[in-house]
């Protein structure tokens, strides 16, 4: 097990250099002078020329992506030079309101799809199975800001029940302490999730159902409870596991859509702005941030799904 | 020209700065600039006309107290506090929309929508030219005072004026409003005489018109007794030495990099504006303002400006939607529910800010002999044939905007605009665009429009085009707004009727600024014929200095025209204050680039909001005036 996750890590650390590589070389082709972009059109040839070389921009490529490495190594992310902030502090005040609204959403959808999947795969092929799995599709295929904007048109604006908007606070606490105004986000996130999870816990509870321990619990006079919960959730549960694993790079990554339906600044607002502005600084620290979840979310998910799972070995 | 690059997300403020507004009734503001032979009056408007929607006259009595919530710019909130601004940081609603409700500019400009200045709302009265225009003096108005009761005296415009130069001495992108060779180099020396006058001798002869409006409206006086220091303990410097000049400047510059102080910084609470900053939230820019009792002209009535920050314009809507939010910006896309909106209890109005939209054309790209069909006058006359703006303002802009047949348009009206910009010269007719192109030589040869008579004769294609050369170019378009490729496309549609094929891309907005302008990338004057990237938005003397001129810093597509060049160098160096008249009106001829409707800029604000009309129109030139409204 050691070794594999050396071996894993040492792998990581080889993509996430990789990532950075293709990161830097694709912005730098986009745009090889920034100063253009930043400054402006009205900016003075002179102003940009300055400008490029004051922040390093007119030496050559490897160069620059080697200040780049070493500033990264030295744990500073860089400087937006259009919000006027260092890198660090933006992902330090929008990674947690992210990380609550992702992280919420996927707990929320894993607590509804999973009973949803297992539901659906013993009443197969029933009047209940055939409806949530229509719904399942409506939702899965609906885009989210369109989802957004109907819930906050119903529940917002038209019942009056809720916030059209999510928490204004800029701290976590603050936000957890409006849970009311985090509703619709959450459930407009989770609702995605759930149409998704439960497509596939329902497909691996029936592989489950069908294999001989299941058979051979019934014939043991189990109750369907019991097998339900003892044999069948752990089993089926595993392609969950690897889903999950997979959704780490979104909770902090953030979710563009949502953010930007119910006014909640997090990761995804402050990439989808920096892209608007070509903020390079941020951009870059974005993907590398992105990239290191990926593969912190894979290395998750293998290993859980070999502890979740002993007849899987990792080697 | 203030160079305003229009992309309502992030516009950039160029030269010219300022507003108005007066008092409760809705009057208009003069102002003049005397030289030793003339005198120019700009006179402004008390109605709106071309105005989408309607602002009441207001209702009541003024009451005090009260809070105002207002929509900041999705993605744009304020994130510089020191009003010498950093290029990459410089923006309208940086500046006029957080700034100006602190710190206010010497000449204040627009009287409500309309670009002139308000002398009511100035720090100084007019200046007066003599040597030759090259000197000119400011008067300051002896009534001003900052919040810690120093007045703001001619020391304060030096300070402002020093701290400049030592800024962009440093490095030239330390100011948005910098261009070399302009103000404040061209400020060859100053001195003040006495308390409330200062002299500033220039480097050469300007257009007394230009300078004052264009120039010297730049100048945001600077509480010199507060700011003149290096640390925040630190003694009072000499800040005419340029040693000292060039630390305060660091020290100001890395006081407003500071954002989580922006509140409790005791610099930033000096103040001579309607307002005060007593909260700002540097995760999301937003920003809490409190009246500043000792404003000059009177305690605003609303005591709390609140500038609520959002992530779309749809977030926005949905709170206008809700009436959470007092006052914000429309999307296009919202227009057909401005219905629902007002029996909600809000207003709804839409102006234009002063500016133009264009397409520019690239007279330097060789593809298909483009350089040579472009140069024809008639060539670009039959493409602006093509313009359909009755259509697309009904059509694209649902209404909300406003016929432009130049660099002026129609509204809002200025002093500056010629009488051959409210009219079309080449009104949308594809059989006019067809018969200027057939009556010289052009021919549909298999659907496309093709050279069949070379030559420079008065019916033939023109110089260096050959026979069988296709009328067949590209265009760029900014994906910033969907509006601007939507009128390409139309363009190209119309244009295919007789036969001019046009092929249309979609590019970012960054990548034509990077990429379509000869200034920036000379290397790709061969990859684009013509590009629509949005516009540029006016200064108050709407000069196309830098814009039209042969080498100008943003001559898009290098048009060169020694007459329009020398038109220009009368606006900005000739002794004629309406010098500018004639360049505009040249430029509308001349067809440097195809111009389009300016759209509105639309805004929603709750009717309980009370306050001078002016005080409303001037949002559409992105001004925000809460220190004249009041709540019902």
């Amino acid at each position: 097990m050691t070794a594999y996750l050396v071996r894993r890590l040492i792998t990581a650390a080889i993509v996430v250099l990789g990532v950075t590589v293709i990161t830097f070389v694709l912005l730098h082709i986009v745009s090889p002078s920034p100063g253009r972009v930043v400054l402006g059109l009205r900016a003075s040839l002179q102003a940009v020329a300055t400008w490029n070389r004051q922040h390093g921009y007119d030496s050559p490529i490897w160069v620059q992506y080697w200040h780049y490495l070493d500033q990264n190594l030295h744990g500073n992310l860089g400087f937006s030079y259009k919000l006027n902030e260092s890198v660090n502090t933006l992902f330090a005040q929008n990674a947690g309101r992210s990380a609550l609204l992702s992280g919420s959403a996927l707990v929320l959808a894993l607590v509804v799809a999973i009973p949803l999947g297992i539901f659906q795969a013993v009443k197969r092929n029933t009047p209940g199975d055939y409806v949530l799995t229509s719904g399942a599709f409506i939702t899965y295929s609906m885009p989210t800001f369109f989802l957004g904007l109907i819930l906050i048109e119903i529940f917002a604006l038209d019942l009056n029940w809720l916030p059209s908007e999510a928490s204004q606070s800029q701290s976590v606490l603050g936000v957890i302490q409006q849970a009311n105004w985090m509703i619709l986000p959450v459930v407009t996130l989770a609702a995605v999730q759930v149409a998704s999870f439960s497509r596939y816990m329902r497909s691996s509870a029936i592989d489950t159902l069908a294999q001989d321990y299941i058979r051979v619990a019934k014939a043991k006079g189990l109750s369907q409870r019991m097998i339900l919960t003892r044999h069948l959730l752990r089993n089926a549960c595993l392609p969950i596991v690897t889903l999950v694993g997979l959704s780490i790079p979104s909770l902090l990554a953030g979710n563009l859509i949502t953010e930007n339906v119910f006014n909640y600044k997090g990761m995804g607002v402050l990439f989808f702005n920096s892209l608007s502005n070509e903020d390079y600084p941020v951009l870059l620290a974005y993907s590398l941030v992105a990239g290191v979840l990926t593969v912190i979310g894979n290395l998750v998910a293998d290993v859980s799904l070999g502890l979740a799972d002993p007849r899987i070995r990792l080697k | 020209m203030r160079d305003t690059l229009k992309r309502r997300g992030l516009v950039a403020v160029g030269s010219m700065a300022a507003a108005s507004m007066v008092a409760v009734a809705v009057t208009g503001g003069v102002s003049s600039a005397t030289s030793g032979t003339h005198q120019v009056k700009a006179h402004a408007s008390s109605s709106l006309p071309g105005l989408y929607g309607n602002i009441p006259a207001p209702s009541g009595k003024p009451v005090n107290g009260g809070t105002v919530s207002i929509a900041e710019n999705p993605g744009a909130g304020p994130n510089y506090i020191f009003p010498i601004v950093p290029s990459a940081l410089s923006s309208v609603f940086t500046i006029y929309q957080f700034q100006y409700l602190m710190w206010r500019p010497l000449y204040w400009a627009p009287v409500g929508a309309t670009p002139t200045i308000d002398p009511g709302l100035s720090l100084a009265s007019a200046p007066t030219f003599s040597n030759g225009d090259k000197t000119v003096t400011i008067h300051m108005k002896t009534n001003w005072t900052w919040s810690d009761g120093a007045p703001v005296d001619a020391a304060d415009v030096e300070f402002y004026v020093d701290i400049l130069k030592a800024a962009v001495k440093e490095s030239a992108a330390n100011s948005g409003n910098y261009s070399p060779g302009y103000f404040p180099d061209n400020v060859a020396s100053m001195s003040v005489p006495s308390k409330y006058t200062l002299v500033m001798h220039l480097t050469k002869s300007y257009n007394p018109q230009w300078f004052y409006l264009d120039e010297l409206g730049l100048i945001v006086p600077l509480p010199s007794t507060a700011w003149s220091k290096a640390s925040p303990s630190g003694s009072t410097l000499a800040f005419t030495n340029p040693a000292n000049a060039k630390k305060i400047y660091d020290f100001l510059n890395a006081q407003s990099k500071n954002l989580a102080t922006f509140d409790t910084n005791p610099l930033w609470q000096v103040v001579d504006g309607p307002y005060h900053l007593t909260s700002y939230t540097s995760s999301n820019n937003a920003a809490t303002l409190s009246a500043n009792n000792t404003y000059t002209l009177g305690k605003p009535h609303i005591t709390t400006v609140q500038l609520v920050p959002f992530t779309s314009t749809a977030a926005e809507f949905n709170q206008l939607r809700s009436g959470t939010l007092d006052v914000g910006q429309l999307d296009f896309t919202d227009l057909p529910q401005v219905p629902q909106l007002r029996r909600q209890g809000y207003n709804v109005f839409g102006y234009p800010d002063f500016g133009f939209n264009y397409m520019a054309f690239n007279f330097l790209d060789k593809t298909g002999d483009w350089n040579h069909i472009v140069a024809q006058l008639y060539v670009r006359q039959a493409l602006a044939h093509l313009i359909d703006e009755p259509g697309y303002i009904q059509g694209i802009f649902k209404g909300a905007a406003v016929p432009s047949y130049g660099v002026a348009p129609k509204y809002p009206t200025s002093p500056y605009t010629p009488a051959d910009n409210l009219n079309p010269l080449y009104p949308y007719s594809t059989s006019s665009a067809k018969s200027l192109l057939t009556s010289h030589g052009w021919k549909i040869v298999g659907g496309t429009m093709t050279c069949e008579k070379a030559g420079s004769g008065a019916t033939a294609c023109g110089a260096g085009i050959p026979v069988g050369t296709k009328l067949a170019f590209n265009i760029d378009c900014a994906t910033i707004f969907t509006f601007v490729c939507q009128q390409v496309d139309s363009f190209v549609s119309d244009a295919a009727v007789i036969g001019v094929k046009i092929a249309a891309t979609q590019k970012t907005f960054n990548f034509i600024l990077s990429n379509d302008n000869d200034v920036s990338a000379p290397s790709n004057d061969n990859k684009w014929a013509m590009t629509d990237f949005g516009g540029f938005t006016n200064s108050v003397y709407p000069t196309t200095n830098t814009l039209f001129n042969t080498g100008g810093s943003y001559n898009f597509g290098a048009f060169n025209d020694p007459t329009m060049n020398s038109l220009i160098n009368a606006s900005v160096y000739g002794g004629n204050p309406t010098a500018v008249k004639n360049e505009l009106s040249y430029a509308s001829k001349a067809l440097p680039g195809l111009f389009q409707p300016a759209f509105d800029l639309v805004w929603a604000y709750k009717n309980t909001i009370q306050g001078p009309v002016n005080s409303f129109a001037s949002l559409s030139q992105y001004f925000l005036q809460p220190e004249m409204w009041w709540v019902k």
